[in-house]
């Protein structure tokens, strides 16, 4: 070899090295530059309805918040509101949160009156509201709880909607053949009955699933209402579109690093999608109602 | 015995009030300290455990309302905890510490420096934080003051309130010791000046039994004592009174008998003067006259004339010997000093080794017969002792005549002797006697070896120096 050669050789090598310095270097140093847009709006609030106790609301979805907060590298705090009602007012009015969970029919009014635009949506086929009774209760069918008392989420609640939809097409007039007992949460829904307060329980699909082993084991399934899209994910209009696009990007790819799985199974969700706003637009039937 | 004063240090009742008062004081200053100390320690306690306890449970329960940023209920109800009387102040921060509630004199930024325990404060307010979380997630953090003003309160009414008690306690203790010292010592006092007056021979003293306690006790003993006491005494004094008397009578009686002694002698002397005397006299002048008358007869008359001479020549010695023992002519005829001149002469012939002078001052004619008698006797008596007992080198008479006594001293330097002794005594007792007769005092000063002195004293009174 001569030394020609050798020194070709040497500064071909440092020519890779320098290449691969730069290649790795160099996420890091973009890293601000992509983030800036989510910054400006730092903190970002994190909006949950409070669908659940805000003890547990903070403790499924803390995670998720972090998560977030990790990769946006921004401070995302997690809120909610004392009721439903609230959280709708907040978020109509106020427009409150800079992302938005919350129940599909209050996103399609969000998107409505707020114009909150939808990122992404749980990545799951669709979801319902069950009504649910004590096993040992002699409740079977529906018409089995007239002149019965049955829990529920406050009236703006998803699964209120639903299980009234469906009683008044099993032809039972909810405000006249039942007592319907209002509970500020899908937990507190549940435990009505669970504790015998009340007869039944109306409550979403997903909460119930997520209840304790032997609270879910206690209970009985009477009936479910239609489907409805799963809970949408949207941002507030002022955020930065790239911010949203990196939140939505951070979500739907969520399953894909080993946090984002940790995130999803701690939630009891397949993963996150992009969100299609046509889904929800069925929903305005359900809130005409 | 006298009565003595005490000093303060002495007094019973002093020194019973002194060291009760003192270990009231010392005891109750370590009680009233160790009060105080754990009320303090109380009191602290409490506080840091209320406060902690509260904020604790403030932060659990915020944690909700924080994450609902429902801050007007909580506001609500953290507003009736404010009411809490030592809550000084109470701020809720959000997770940027930015005050969302402040109830209270809630304190400007920088906030307070935090505290762990009220000992620690220096502004006066207990300051103490509590991270809210929610499911581990921190939403916020609680500040709490509590103001140290109360408790501080309280503890200075609960150190007045056991000083205070503790001070009444002392002037009670003070007081109580003070009356019963004051009792017991005034008891004592009485049993005192009672036993004083027993002593001066006042038994008619009786102490009143107050109480059925060790003092009223002792007085029963006292009173007991002093009836027993008075009782012998007046036994003691009969006695004594009736011993008196016989040996008045006594006394009379010996010196009855001294007088009617030397009556009987100055009679015999005068008798044997004046009637065998006489009939010596006779006999001597006729045994002369039978000499003279036998000159020229036969020489057996003349050698019986003469040896009758002889005999009644030695009678009449004999004769004058005795009177001279029974009654010295002397004493009534010169007078006492030269009949005292005479025996001591008569004397120092009979002790030729034995120098004796004799010493007079004053006047002693018109002493009269009954001293003279004495002061002869026993001079005569002791210088009979002399030669009989004390080996004596010298003896010094002085006869000392003052304006109203007499005084005698026979002294020599002799052997002396042991007054003690019983068979010594005789002869002394006839001198005290015969001096006590006359209303006189007698001494002896005697000691083995170092010779003997005696000395009477006799009063002279008008009817003393008559002639």
């Amino acid at each position: 070899m001569s030394i020609s050669q050798w020194y070709a050789g040497k500064i071909r090598s440092a020519c890779v090295v320098l290449c691969c310095s730069l290649i790795l270097v160099f996420p890091v140093l973009a890293d601000p530059e992509e983030n800036r847009s989510c910054q400006e709006s730092a903190p970002l609030v994190f909006g949950i309805l409070p669908f659940i106790s805000a003890e547990q609301l903070v403790f499924r979805f803390a995670p998720l918040v972090n998560y977030l907060s990790d990769n946006l590298q921004v401070p995302v705090r997690l809120e909610t509101a004392p009721d439903f009602v609230e959280f709708a007012r907040r978020t109509h009015e106020e427009s409150q949160y800079d992302i938005l969970f919350t129940a599909p029919h209050f996103f399609t009014r969000a998107n409505q009156k707020a114009d909150y635009r939808l990122i992404a949506s749980v990545d799951s086929p669709e979801m319902w509201a069950v009504i649910v009774v004590p096993k040992q209760s002699e409740i079977h069918t529906l018409h089995d709880l007239e002149g019965k008392r049955l829990a529920t989420v406050p009236p703006l609640g998803l699964a209120t909607l639903l299980v009234r939809k469906t009683l008044f097409e099993a032809g039972i007039d909810p405000d006249v053949e039942l007592d319907m007992v209002i509970t500020p949460t899908h937990d507190a829904s549940l435990l009505s009955s669970y504790h015998g307060v009340t007869d039944a329980s109306a409550l979403m699909q997903p909460p119930f699933e997520a209840a304790s082993k032997k609270v879910r084991d206690s209970m009985r399934i009477i009936a479910r209402t239609e489907s409805t899209p799963h809970i949408p994910i949207s941002v507030a209009p002022w955020l930065d579109e790239a911010c949203a696009a990196e939140i939505a990007e951070l979500l739907v790819n969520m399953g894909s690093t080993p946090e984002g799985k940790a995130v999803l199974q701690h939630n009891r969700f397949t993963g996150y999608r992009q969100g299609d706003p046509a889904v929800y637009e069925s929903l305005n039937d359900l809130l005409s109602r | 015995m006298p009565r003595k004063s005490i000093t303060l240090f002495q007094s019973l009742r002093f020194r019973l009030i002194a060291s009760v008062v003192s270990i009231e004081i010392i005891m109750l200053s370590l009680l009233v300290w160790n009060n105080i100390s754990i009320i303090q320690a109380t009191h602290t306690d409490r506080l840091r455990d209320t406060a902690k306890s509260m904020i604790q449970q403030i932060a659990r329960t915020s944690g909700n309302y924080m994450v609902a940023v429902d801050y007007a209920t909580l506001e609500d109800y953290l507003g009736n905890i404010i009411e809490y009387q030592e809550l000084s102040y109470l701020v809720v921060l959000d997770r940027d510490e930015h005050a969302v509630i402040a109830l209270g004199e809630f304190p400007v930024q920088p906030w307070p420096v935090l505290e762990t325990h009220p000992a620690q404060v220096t502004d006066g307010v207990f300051d103490v934080s509590e991270v809210i979380t929610v499911a581990g997630q921190p939403m916020g953090r609680v500040l709490m003051g509590f103001s140290l003003s109360l408790m501080d309160e309280a503890i200075r009414k609960s150190r007045t309130r056991g000083i205070s008690i503790a001070a009444a306690e002392i002037v009670l203790t003070v007081i109580v010791t003070v009356l019963i010292g004051l009792g017991l010592t005034r008891r004592l006092g009485i049993l005192a000046a009672a036993a004083q007056k027993v002593g001066k021979g006042d038994y008619s003293i009786k102490i009143p039994v107050e109480a059925a306690d060790e003092v009223g006790k002792t007085a029963s003993a006292f009173n007991y004592m002093v009836t027993e006491v008075s009782n012998r005494t007046q036994q003691l004094e009969d006695a004594e009174s009736q011993s008196r008397t016989l040996l008045a009578e006594n006394r009379n009686l010996v010196h009855a008998s001294l007088n009617v002694q030397e009556e009987e002698r100055k009679y015999l002397a005068r008798e044997l003067h004046d009637e065998l005397g006489q009939c010596i006299t006779a006999i001597q002048a006729d045994a002369e006259s039978i000499y003279d008358l036998s000159r020229d007869c036969d020489t057996r008359i003349k050698t019986s004339a003469t040896a009758i001479l002889d005999v009644s020549s030695r009678i009449y010695e004999v004769v004058h010997s005795m009177m001279q023992r029974l009654r010295p002519g002397i004493l009534d005829d010169l007078g006492l000093v030269e009949a005292l001149k005479d025996a001591l002469a008569a004397w120092q012939e009979r002790n030729p080794d034995t120098q004796s002078r004799f010493n007079v001052t004053g006047g002693l004619a018109n002493l009269g017969e009954r001293i003279n008698i004495t002061v002869y006797r026993i001079v005569q008596e002791c210088l009979t002792n002399i030669t009989k007992h004390a080996q004596a080198e010298n003896v010094t008479i002085t006869l000392t005549r003052a304006a109203d006594f007499l005084l005698l001293n026979i002294k020599d330097d002799g052997r002396g002797m042991d007054v003690s002794a019983p068979h010594s005594r005789l002869g002394l007792i006839g001198m005290r006697e015969r001096a006590e007769a006359l209303g006189g005092e007698f001494s002896l000063d005697a000691r083995e070896g170092e010779g003997l002195s005696i000395t009477i004293t006799v009063p002279l009174t008008r009817g003393e120096t008559r002639v």
